[in-house]
């Protein structure tokens, strides 16, 4: 047991009269207490506790509140030592207040087993401060929290349950009754994320290699998606697939490191099987479910025996998974296992007649593996077998054996009852982005301007309206609070531009002539391609009159001549690329002293920009966004890298609206991500802005502009600097801390914007 | 004769993979200049070797890189006692004394320099000595030659059009399996069992391409890991030391190929 460092209140030196005070004012009650409180809080630690008691009892909680902590107090003091125990009054208090008596009990009732958990006081303190905290963000969800708090604990560490706490409280953002769900367990995402805090190895932190692995193993492009735990929870996990999408659980609970990873791979492996070696999917009808396992099971390994064959180590990979013995009960679950492990494992013998009659008919069918119909035929019989041995079978609660084995929901034809699978939005998703890798691919040429079917599917899925958006990508997002950095946060709608006036740009340019002209003088001076002839150098094209002389003057001499004597001609070569990024957020429509609004100064400056950057030959691209929470930051693609510039873009300018607000991290990284893909030397975003971040769901105005700094950070790692461009009077520090001290400009007078911009860009870029 | 150092001395070994040798001499009995397409290690420039040898021609190659001005190809003045003296580039070389003149890469040189082709590659075939102020006509047996791969990911570096439809083209990809285990077998000396193996592996490479690998393992890479195979390493090892590492950098990649050769063995 470990006390605290701070040494009990000792009485003052030659204080002797007044601590025997203390002994003679608490003498009435002292002898009330028993032995055993003694005993947790000795000497001078017995009055603090009295005094602590005397509080809670003195504030009107109940009852049974007040027994609770008569209780909580000196077992605690037990465990973690006596001062964190009398401070826990100050946090029940808080607590109570903010969440009720219910919670305040229960805290009462869980604390003794926290602190034998936690075993020292700072950390049981640190718990009681979380879930002070906690009570003041989510107060209706403290009850429900500490009704599970054990079965928490079991899982997570004290970080992880902050991390977990601060996850629930962020992803509901301002919507109370969301979050009282989540944390009632009730949203997929609460499980989802404990998984991960619990550092399960999730199928997060191994996607991309696994999905490099069946790339690689058969070409497959197939999305993989992290399936919320369904049907299967607990130790019952399984993957899935179906419709071109594969499930994975987002952790195996029970394996970890190397074993998870080789289960997930060994699970991948399989399904890559079923969907290369597969046939169509078989119609159930009048099946029961017992023969559908047993078709199930024989299908696995006609697919496996496929897949073996063109990739013999494939065998090595799943045996590690079939435990089965030759012994047991002969339920239904273990026979499966059992012949499971039969038809792969040429060296497992078993006893059992059924389970030997079954390898002996695949081992027969060995010629005509290619015919899924061979798994119904086996299957069939051996399921009527099954049926006359009177072996027990729940469907309910079986679960495919070895656990890398999917739940075959895949190979049947789909139970029309069934609801649609909860991850709908999410495969878009991945289609989309699928369909963009693909089409990012040299080699595949475009079909003129028809988009592959696909496409089209994706977008009528998920959209039956033109003007509506497409979910693109997902990204991370930086809580500091928590300092985790959270997957998959933020969902990137695409908008496909509405267009306004085709003749704006035209429009812009006549407009502003002057400016026009100015930074045409601009770009002609500051275009660096100018070819440099460079002098007495060691090799080149042409020989350097002047150092021909001196040399020869050299050799004449006797002396030893400068081999330097060519002279080439060299171009400085610009090698930018740039995405310009507009904030259309709501406050963009605010009026401008002079006319217009801030939106319309801001594309009538992008025009005349990407004037100057289109006559420097600069790669740049123009995207305006906005954001209406977490799961819609609308992007809007006005101009491609690959684009070219002209009447489109100006029309799609001018049909810019503002509205919403600004989640600037996540279209930072949006942007980003496609500026990585340009392969020039150095990379830049132009952020023109006029507000700080901010967004419905989050109320703590720090959390986005802590998020945004770690974009830009993110964003810098990767070689792509970003720099911003502020609209009106700013709070200069902010800016400093989300861009960095050089990485921003204020423009107080927004009117001077159409001019400034192509100047700033001409200057930052020279 | 002073291209004799670059006459082949004996048959280098070239699997003919369609209809490609035939083609070849067809293009060179018409002197027309011939662009070969294909990824790295696919046997471009083994296969020019092998018509260099059948033409009984000899071959200059100049692997090209993006320094490399018009003066690397041509020739430029140099400096001796008595003054200046002019030296002929490789391309001149060739052109004089008809040899075929094989740049390969030649879209990593810069644009200006593919320029001084163009006058080789029509029928004129002429090579321009600006410099000089020579007009070099090209010997009857000369004939230009490029390589070209098309997969080099960067959208700066293509050939121009007028250089582009300059030239007929042959367009080499990997083998079909079992030729390309054919291949690997002879080239590495080992056996065909284990370079039918090393080919499935670089199958499922060659499936990550454009997903994570910029190219998958070519042939050359594959006789590489036969070629250590055959000095006693295991097939795990061999790939991992001939195909994995120099192939990426990347972890998760590595482990995805890594264990794609263990499901292959």
């Amino acid at each position: 047991m470990r006390w605290p460092t701070r040494s009990p209140p000792v009485p003052e030196p030659g204080g002797g009269p007044r601590a025997g005070f203390l002994r003679i004012a608490g003498k009435g009650q002292d002898d009330d207490v028993p032995a055993a409180v003694r005993e947790a809080f000795p000497d001078a630690w017995l009055a603090p506790w009295l005094r602590a008691r005397r509080k809670i009892e003195g504030a009107g909680y109940g009852t049974a509140l007040e027994a609770g902590f008569r209780t909580a107090g000196p077992a605690c003091a037990r465990l973690v030592g006596p001062e964190p125990a009398i401070d826990m009054a100050d946090f029940l208090s808080a607590v109570t207040i903010k969440a009720g008596r219910r919670a305040g009990e229960r805290l009462c009732a869980v604390a003794p087993a926290v602190a034998e958990r936690l075993g020292d006081g700072p950390r049981f303190r640190s718990w009681l401060s979380l879930m002070q905290r906690f009570a003041a963000m989510a107060p209706e969800s403290v009850l429900p929290v500490l009704e599970r708090l054990e079965a928490l604990m079991e899982r997570v560490n004290l970080a992880g349950l902050e991390a977990w706490l601060l996850a629930g409280v962020r992803i509901a953002g301002a919507d109370r009754e969301r979050r009282a769900a989540f944390f009632r367990f009730e949203s997929p995402d609460a499980e989802r994320l404990l998984d991960r805090e619990a550092g399960e190895t999730g199928f997060f932190d191994v996607e991309r290699r696994m999905k490099a692995f069946m790339g690689a193993l058969y070409g497959s492009r197939a999305p993989i998606r992290e399936a919320p735990p369904g049907r299967h929870d607990g130790a019952q996990r399984r993957a899935g697939f179906g419709d071109g999408i594969i499930r994975m659980p987002s952790s195996f609970p029970g394996f970890r490191g190397d074993h998870a990873e080789a289960l997930y791979r060994a699970s991948l492996a399989h399904i890559a099987a079923h969907m290369r070696h597969g046939g169509p999917r078989f119609p159930v009808g009048k099946l029961k479910p017992l023969q559908i396992a047993v078709v199930s099971l024989i299908e696995d390994a006609r697919v496996e025996a496929l897949a073996m064959r063109d990739m013999p180590g494939l065998r090595r990979l799943w045996l590690q998974f079939h435990i089965a013995q030759s012994s047991g009960a002969l339920t239904a679950p273990s026979l499966f296992a059992r012949l499971s492990r039969a038809l792969i494992d040429p060296e497992f013998e078993d006893i059992d007649g059924w389970v030997r009659k079954g390898r002996d008919m695949f081992h027969a069918a060995e010629g005509q593996l290619e015919d899924a119909g061979i798994s119904r035929a086996i299957g069939n019989l051996l399921g009527n077998d099954l049926g006359q041995m009177r072996v027990q079978f729940n469907a309910k609660t079986y679960a495919v054996q070895p656990p890398y084995r999917d739940d075959n929901a895949g190979i049947w034809e789909p139970d029309p009852d069934m609801e649609p699978p909860e991850d709908a939005e999410a495969a878009v998703v991945e289609s989309v982005r699928l369909r963009q890798a693909e089409q990012d691919d040299p080699d595949r040429e475009r079909e003129g301007d028809t988009p592959p079917d696909d496409t089209q599917r994706a977008r009528s899925a998920a959209a039956p309206d033109p003007e509506a958006g497409v979910p693109v990508a997902s990204y991370p997002e930086y809580d500091y609070q928590a300092g985790v950095e959270r997957p998959d946060w933020t969902t990137v709608v695409e908008y496909p531009p509405r267009l306004g006036d085709p003749r704006f740009a035209t429009e812009v340019l006549e407009r502003h002539a002057d400016v026009a002209g100015r930074i045409a003088a601009l770009v002609r001076a500051a275009r660096v391609g100018r070819p440099v002839r460079l002098r007495r150098q060691a090799e080149g094209e042409t020989l350097d009159l002047d150092a021909c002389i001196d040399a020869l003057a050299a050799v004449r001499a006797g002396d030893m001549p400068d081999p330097r004597v060519y002279r080439i001609m060299a171009r400085r070569s610009r090698d930018l690329a740039v995405a310009v990024l507009l904030d259309i957020s709501q406050s963009t429509a605010d009026p401008v002293p002079g006319g217009g609004t801030v939106l319309d100064l801001e594309r009538e400056a992008v025009v005349l920009l990407s004037e100057a950057m289109g006559g420097l030959g600069d790669p740049f691209s123009i995207a305006a966004f906005s954001s209406d929470g977490r799961d819609e930051v609308r992007y809007h693609r006005i101009k491609d890298f690959g684009d070219k510039a002209g009447p489109a873009v100006g029309a799609a300018l001018a049909g810019l609206k503002s509205g919403y607000s600004t989640r600037l991290g996540a279209a930072l990284r949006h942007a980003g991500a496609d500026l990585a893909g340009q392969p020039s030397f150095r990379r830049l975003i132009l952020l023109v802005s006029d507000g700080e971040p901010s967004d419905i769901d989050c109320p703590d105005p720090a959390y986005l502009v802590e998020d945004a700094r770690r974009a830009v950070h993110r964003l810098s790692q990767q070689g792509i600097d970003v720099f911003c461009v502020g609209l009106g009077a700013r709070n200069a520090e902010q800016e400093a801390r989300i861009f960095g001290q050089r990485g921003f400009v204020q423009i107080e007078r927004i009117a001077a914007l159409t001019e400034k911009l192509p100047a700033l860009y001409l200057r930052l870029t020279a | 004769m002073q291209l004799d150092a670059y006459r082949l001395e004996s048959e280098p070994y070239y699997r003919s993979i369609g209809a490609e040798v035939a083609q070849f001499s067809a293009a060179y009995a018409a002197r027309l200049p011939v662009m070969l397409k294909g990824p790295t290690g696919c046997g471009k420039t083994r296969f020019i070797e092998h018509m260099a040898w059948k033409l009984d021609r000899p071959l200059v190659t100049v692997s090209c890189h993006e320094d490399m001005t018009a003066s690397d190809l041509v020739g430029r003045f140099l400096l001796d006692p008595s003054g200046t003296v002019w030296s002929d580039g490789p391309l001149t070389l060739a052109v004089r004394q008809g040899a075929i003149c094989y740049l390969d890469e030649v879209v990593e040189a810069r644009q200006d320099t593919t320029v001084v082709i163009h006058a080789l590659t029509d029928d004129r075939r002429i090579l321009p000595l600006e410099k000089k102020g020579e007009l070099v006509t090209a010997h009857p047996d000369f004939q230009l030659v490029i390589s070209y791969n098309p997969g080099y990911q960067s959208v700066l570096k293509d050939l121009k059009e007028s250089t582009k439809q300059r030239f007929c083209a042959l367009d080499f990809g990997y083998p079909d399996p079992s030729v390309e285990t054919e291949i690997v077998a002879s080239e590495a000396e080992i056996d065909l069992a284990v370079a039918h193996q090393l080919v499935q592996i670089a199958r499922r490479s060659r499936n990550l391409r454009g997903q994570g690998l910029n190219e998958g393992a070519s042939t050359r890479m594959l006789i590489h890991a036969g070629a250590l195979m055959r000095e006693g390493l295991a097939l795990s090892d061999a790939c991992q030391l001939a195909l994995i590492l120099p192939i990426t950098d990347d972890p998760d990649m590595r482990d995805a190929l890594a264990n794609a050769v263990a499901a292959c063995a």
